[in-house]
């Protein structure tokens, strides 16, 4: 009886160990990020965008758009397999209502090794658009948009495998206005 | 022939008849001891076992049988019942009797003696059953809305991210072009 007290066993030590390491691999390799601390802006804003859909809902969802519409159609198919859609946006009537810290909050958690950045692009004028996607493997798995305007504040996480290109051509569909930007024009050798 | 022979076997024997007996005393009764089986197993054990299944299976028979003819006989009885109406002739011009009647009661006879084929169209489709309309609920309906603003934003916003990296289009630099 006083071996036990004198040498702890080892073996539920190391298995305790095993699953907290797998479990926070497991974490942070999800691609869902936390916003949840940017909700204190709502008070500033003047126009509040938060949308948190899980996959159960987009499985309920994905039942409703018909077979027979070629705009749904394409819809369904991109949310397909996705597992949540998160959006947080703010509208602000003067500038300066958010902080460099706010920014930093998301930044911090795309640092991670799954995360690319894809695009960023920096104006002092209209502010910061980033584009981010998870990998794992060659395969997407998530995709965060981080557009940061003097008057607006954008966040778009979507978790799941992403098709960037028909996500992009859904602007001008189903109502959604189009801003009049066509995607790039694929080379005649690469269509043959 | 000797007849005594033939009686009791005491005459002088005739041949033909001797033949005979020879021909026959092979299937003569020759007396032996019973032989029964070590183990005897009355031939009914076995039908015993399968009479419940044959019940079981035999009573479902007919309660599907009678499933179906309750079924047919159910979705005609409706038919039928309007058949009880008795569709007559319609009254064109009742003959004037001495003893006025309300127009309206005469009206409901007139309605209830002769209905309309809308109306047994409409009794017909009341009583049958009708396959359950799945309504998407509330939850449903926001979801798929919030998902479209998602989506939308998210396709401006990535647009939005493309157009800004490639810089101002073609059409607006010959635009600017022709105001300078």
């Amino acid at each position: 009886m006083k071996r036990l007290f004198r040498k702890p066993p080892r073996t539920p030590l190391l298995v305790a160990l095993l699953v907290i390491s797998w479990s926070c691999t497991a974490r942070a390799q999800d691609p869902k990020i936390q916003l949840a601390h940017l909700d204190h802006l709502a008070a500033k804003a003047t126009e509040t965008v938060d949308i948190n859909i899980d996959e159960r809902l987009i499985q309920i969802t994905a039942k409703l758009f018909k077979d027979s519409d070629i705009d749904e159609v394409q819809v369904k198919k991109l949310i397909q397999g996705l597992k949540g859609i998160y959006v947080k946006s703010f509208e602000f009537d003067s500038d300066n209502n958010y902080s460099a810290a706010d920014i930093d909050s998301i930044r911090s958690q795309l640092r991670e090794p799954q995360w690319s950045r894809l695009v960023n692009v920096t104006s002092k004028k209209d502010g910061n658009v980033e584009v981010y996607i998870s990998l794992v493997g060659s395969q997407i798995n998530g995709l965060t948009v981080l557009s940061a305007e003097p008057r607006e504040l954008t966040v778009v996480n979507i978790v799941g495998p992403v098709d960037l290109e028909k996500l992009a051509q859904l602007e001008g569909n189903l109502g959604i206005p189009d801003l009049g930007i066509d995607p790039p024009k694929k080379k005649k050798n690469d269509d043959q | 022939m000797n007849e005594e022979y033939l009686w009791d076997k005491s005459g002088e024997p005739d041949p033909e008849i001797q033949q005979l007996e020879t021909i026959l005393g092979t299937l003569r009764y020759q007396p032996k001891p019973l032989e029964l089986p070590d183990v005897i197993q009355p031939a009914s054990q076995r039908q015993k076992n399968y009479l419940p299944w044959l019940a079981i299976a035999a009573t479902l028979l007919l309660a599907m049988l009678a499933g179906i003819v309750w079924l047919s006989f159910r979705s005609k009885g409706l038919e039928k019942k309007y058949e009880a109406y008795a569709p007559t002739p319609a009254v064109q011009n009742p003959a004037p009797t001495s003893i006025e009647v309300p127009t309206p009661n005469r009206e409901e006879a007139v309605n209830k003696t002769a209905p309309t084929p809308r109306q047994r169209r409409d009794f017909v489709a009341r009583h049958r059953p009708r396959p359950v309309q799945l309504v998407p609920s509330q939850e449903a309906l926001l979801a798929k809305e919030q998902l479209m603003s998602a989506l939308k934003l998210a396709s401006e916003k990535l647009n939005l991210a493309e157009k800004k990296v490639q810089g101002p289009t073609p059409n607006q630099i010959r635009n600017q072009h022709k105001v300078g």
